[in-house]
């Protein structure tokens, strides 16, 4: 590829050298300061350098080009077109969620059974490559866009909620264990106390009181929050505000929950507002476990990861592997002259690229923390390969760039210049509705943007981006 | 003999008897199903569903036209439909005959203009030999004006503005359907020569993903078009209350209490729908296998060098059949708007006609036919089967190409392909 032009006279001496990854030292500091200004995010957000929710739009923008390279591998490396892969983010999203509702699993055991399980559920609807390719092999990933939306809505829907939203708990790692579980059936008149002490070594993060009621009337919760100094004695007495609770409301339980934001004893008081009889059990349950309740945990956790998986794919494509994935996207028939097992390799490549997808759907779910079927659409599958494209398909930076680029265009570019399209229509065209407008400057912009790339630069900003360093280097002499 | 060389030599067996053996467990789960139900309810399900096929042939055939012609396989089907039937529903439903006129007239210059930039072709004399060295010879062959100096285009380009004139001023609600038709098939065509000229043919040559991106593009904005010009309101389309009028009940009911236990309804709307459509794929099945451009289309699909080499003009026939492809939808769009009604979601049957066209096989014009009428019955004997699950329109025509994908790729009618290097 064109990456390896340099100027005249400079040579790799060694293997290694012809290996790097990072070729120069400079490009070894570039990526660096760029990889941690990006993990500097959070707490320039904290200082008030940066507007806040930048946090989740970066955050969001990593988990997007997790998939997207992903799909990159697939579509870009391996030549195999798939319309279904926001249908294999989906499984992967509903299967972590579905692992950490029911069986509160740690979020560093979910991640890996759901990728795996995406990856399987990938390999199913790559079987159809054994047979056939091209369109009708697109035609296969179409039909998974429809089909596993539908498994998920309709069969699964005791889990999945249907096609209504699913809430996603608080992720969890490390030993999932609760600090203190108060179960008791008379309990409700009664007064619960936990006492989180001072001089733990994790942090706690929420308390979680469960309400199974067969009234319709939830208790009336109240949280003193006494603050105690060494010797015990009470130093500060509030009652936690109403606002600070949130009220999650299952299909048999009721989940109170609020941050335990200092060390303190606090004491939950619930009381029925039901007289009648009815009966209450309650559970107080605060998790010790660290878990990223907090938006910014979860932030070090998806960034890592992205930046992780981005460099796999990259090294996966050096490898023997990657490079019978090329050979079978340039010419599968002399790739099988060749003694590479086309039917496997495609296989493969579903393979992987569902992991990522897998990948990308657990962030997402536990980003989110809350899932709709409408996440998933055939629009969004589209999208992705639209990015797969602008980004430079074959490129190891397609997928980065191919995001940002969606992103800054649909986030960015249209609030700008949305309102003076749309003054311009509607000085034109007055007749026109408003809100028609408003429903079309968004798909027709996207339209164009795509059909722009797909005539003027096939291969996409990436490949704008290499010619661009090579400009660089032999600069200014070329020869 | 090792495990492998037994499959080698047994595979066909093996495979048609994994086969057999999957068909009697799924007629072994379905049967308790099917036998609970009334059988004039599966009869019901059986008629409606060859009544829908009947629109799924005709989307279909428009998808199979295209990629049998020109190798792409056309994502923007379903919104050419939504389109053409929203035009339709346009020029019927206003009654001011000088805003139907224009916009007819209009769409059909545009038309023509489209047409002659798209077929470029110097006009032959030594004038034009001459002025295409200058600027405004090179504009003006360029855009096609050129070939108005040939008196028979000229005559043609006139003739055509005439009639469709003649047609448009006169008035009256008898003629609201000739309005309707005539500017449907102008907008259709101009949209179909517009989506190749202008996003179908700069990727000529490039590989197969760059088209289906394109045509999803071409998706894209067609959808912001309608979301513009129509808004997301659902229309209905009254094509078939004419038949009201004259006569015909609708919904045509047959009784059979005595005998089956039910009421079998017949949609009039449905079954004049499945009629036209029945009667323009066996229409078209005879313009490709008789008419010139028919035949001409069929060379260029089978190698387009070799057609060019014989004297076929590839560029026209292309545009052709893009404009062939759009009238299709057209119609299409027209016929569902009106059994069902006019809204975006009609450009979905589009995408569950890409199971029956598989189905038939890619390369087979009759083979879409059977295979819209499977994926309907497929559809309605789901819907009926296992209710309340939406399980007839969104999940049984894509299981359907699954399977076909699975055993018989090439569909039940198409050329089993040979790759050769």
């Amino acid at each position: 590829m064109a990456g390896n032009i340099r100027p005249a006279g400079v040579f790799d001496t060694s293997y290694d050298e012809d290996m790097a990854i990072f070729r120069t030292p400079f490009s070894k500091g570039f990526w660096g300061i760029a990889f941690l200004l990006l993990l500097l995010v959070p707490i320039f957000a904290a200082m008030h350098l940066i507007p806040h929710f930048w946090v989740g739009i970066v955050m969001r923008l990593c988990i997007t080009v997790i998939a997207v390279q992903g799909l990159n591998i697939l579509t870009g490396y391996t030549g195999q077109l798939s319309l279904g892969h926001s249908a294999f983010i989906a499984v992967g999203a509903y299967t972590s969620a579905i692992l950490g509702r029911e069986l509160g699993l740690s979020f560093f055991v979910i991640l890996p059974i759901s990728a795996l399980f995406t990856g399987l559920v990938g390999l199913l609807f790559g079987l159809p490559s054994l047979r056939v390719k091209g369109f009708y092999l697109a035609m296969a990933t179409l039909a998974a866009q429809f089909i596993i939306p539908w498994v998920i809505e309709y069969p699964l829907a005791e889990w999945t909620n249907g096609n209504r939203p699913l809430n996603v708990p608080a992720p969890v790692i490390g030993p999932f264990n609760v600090y203190a579980s108060y179960g008791d059936d008379a309990a409700l008149s009664a007064e619960n106390s936990i006492s989180l002490d001072a001089g733990d070594t994790y942090i706690v993060d929420y308390v979680s009181i469960f309400v199974s009621s067969e009234g319709e009337e939830l208790p009336e919760i109240s949280v003193v929050q006494a603050i105690l100094d060494d010797n015990g004695n009470v130093i500060a007495d509030d009652e936690l505000p109403n606002s600070q609770f949130t009220i999650i409301e299952g299909d048999e339980t009721t989940e109170i929950r609020f941050v335990a934001s200092k060390e303190a004893l606090y004491t939950v008081t619930a009381l029925p507002t039901d007289t009648s009889g009815a009966s209450y059990t309650m559970e107080v349950t605060a998790r010790k476990a660290l878990s990223f309740a907090d938006e910014n945990a979860f932030y070090y956790i998806a960034i890592p990861l992205t930046v992780l998986l981005v460099f796999a794919g990259h090294n996966i494509i050096r490898t023997r592997t990657g490079r019978a994935f090329i050979s079978v996207r340039d010419n599968d028939l002399a790739a099988e002259l060749l003694g590479i097992n086309v039917f496997t390799y495609k296989l493969r490549a579903f393979f992987i690229s569902a992991v990522y997808a897998g990948v990308s759907g657990t962030l997402l779910a536990y980003e989110t923390n809350s899932l709709s079927l409408d996440f998933f659409s055939l629009q969004r599958s589209v999208e992705m390969l639209a990015m797969v494209i602008i980004g430079g398909a074959g490129f190891p930076l397609g997928a980065v760039f191919g995001t940002g680029f969606f992103n800054v265009f649909n986030d960015v570019l249209i609030p700008r210049l949305g309102p003076f399209i749309r003054e311009g229509l509607l000085f034109m065209l007055p007749s026109v509705p408003v809100e028609n407008i408003f429903a079309a400057i968004n798909p027709v912009l996207f339209g164009l943007a795509l059909m722009i790339f797909l005539i003027l630069e096939p291969r996409g900003l990436a490949y704008r981006w290499e010619i661009l360093k090579i400009a660089w280097k032999i600069r200014p002499y070329s020869y | 003999m090792t495990l492998s060389a037994f499959w080698r030599k047994n595979q066909k067996y093996i495979m048609w008897g994994t086969y057999l053996v999957a068909t009697l467990l799924i007629l072994y789960w379905l049967a308790p199903i099917i036998a609970d139900q009334k059988i004039s309810r599966l009869i019901q399900a059986t008629v409606s569903g060859i009544l829908i096929g009947g629109i799924y042939a005709l989307t279909g055939l428009g998808i199979v036209v295209v990629t049998k012609a020109s190798g792409v396989f056309n994502f923007a089907h379903g919104f050419m439909m939504v389109v053409g039937g929203l035009l339709f529903w346009t020029f019927f439903t206003t009654n001011q005959i000088n805003v139907t006129f224009t916009a007819t007239i209009i769409l059909a210059l545009l038309t023509c203009a489209m047409w002659m930039t798209t077929v470029i072709e110097k006009p032959q004399g030594a004038f034009w030999d001459n002025m295409s060295k200058s600027l405004i010879g090179k504009i003006l062959i360029g855009t096609g004006i050129a070939q108005l100096t040939q008196p028979v285009k000229l005559a043609k380009l006139i003739g055509t503005t005439i009639v469709l004139a003649l047609v448009m001023t006169i008035g009256g609600d008898s003629w609201k359907w000739m309005h309707a038709i005539v500017g449907t098939i102008t907008g259709s065509i101009f949209l179909g020569l517009t989506i190749e000229r202008f996003a179908i043919r700069p990727l000529v040559g490039q590989p197969l993903f760059a088209m289906v991106l394109m045509t999803l593009a071409v998706t894209e904005i067609l959808q912001g078009f309608v979301q513009f010009s129509w808004g997301p309101l659902e229309r209905t389309l009254p094509v078939f209350d004419v038949f009201k009028d004259m006569g015909i009940p609708s919904p045509i009911r047959l009784d059979y209490r005595p005998t089956l236990d039910g009421i079998i309804i017949i949609r009039t709307e449905l079954l004049i729908a499945f009629i036209l459509a029945i009667v323009a794929v066996i229409g078209f099945i005879i313009f490709f296998r008789y008419a010139q451009t028919g035949l001409a289309m069929r060379a260029v699909s089978e190698d387009q060098q070799l057609a060019q080499s014989v004297g076929l003009r590839v560029r026209e026939i292309l545009a052709i059949v893009w404009a062939i492809a759009a009238l299709l939808a057209g119609m299409a769009g027209v016929l569902a708007g009106g059994a069902t009604s006019m809204t975006p979601a009609v450009s979905f049957i589009a995408l569950r006609a890409f199971p029956a066209v598989l189905l038939g096989g890619l390369e087979s014009i009759e083979g879409v036919l059977v295979g819209g009428i499977v994926i309907g019955l497929v559809e309605q004997w789901a819907t009926l089967l296992f209710p309340g699950m939406q399980a007839g329109p969104e999940l049984a025509p894509y299981v359907v190409l699954m399977v076909v994908l699975i055993i018989r790729p090439e569909g039940l009618f198409g050329e089993k392909m040979i790759e050769r290097i």
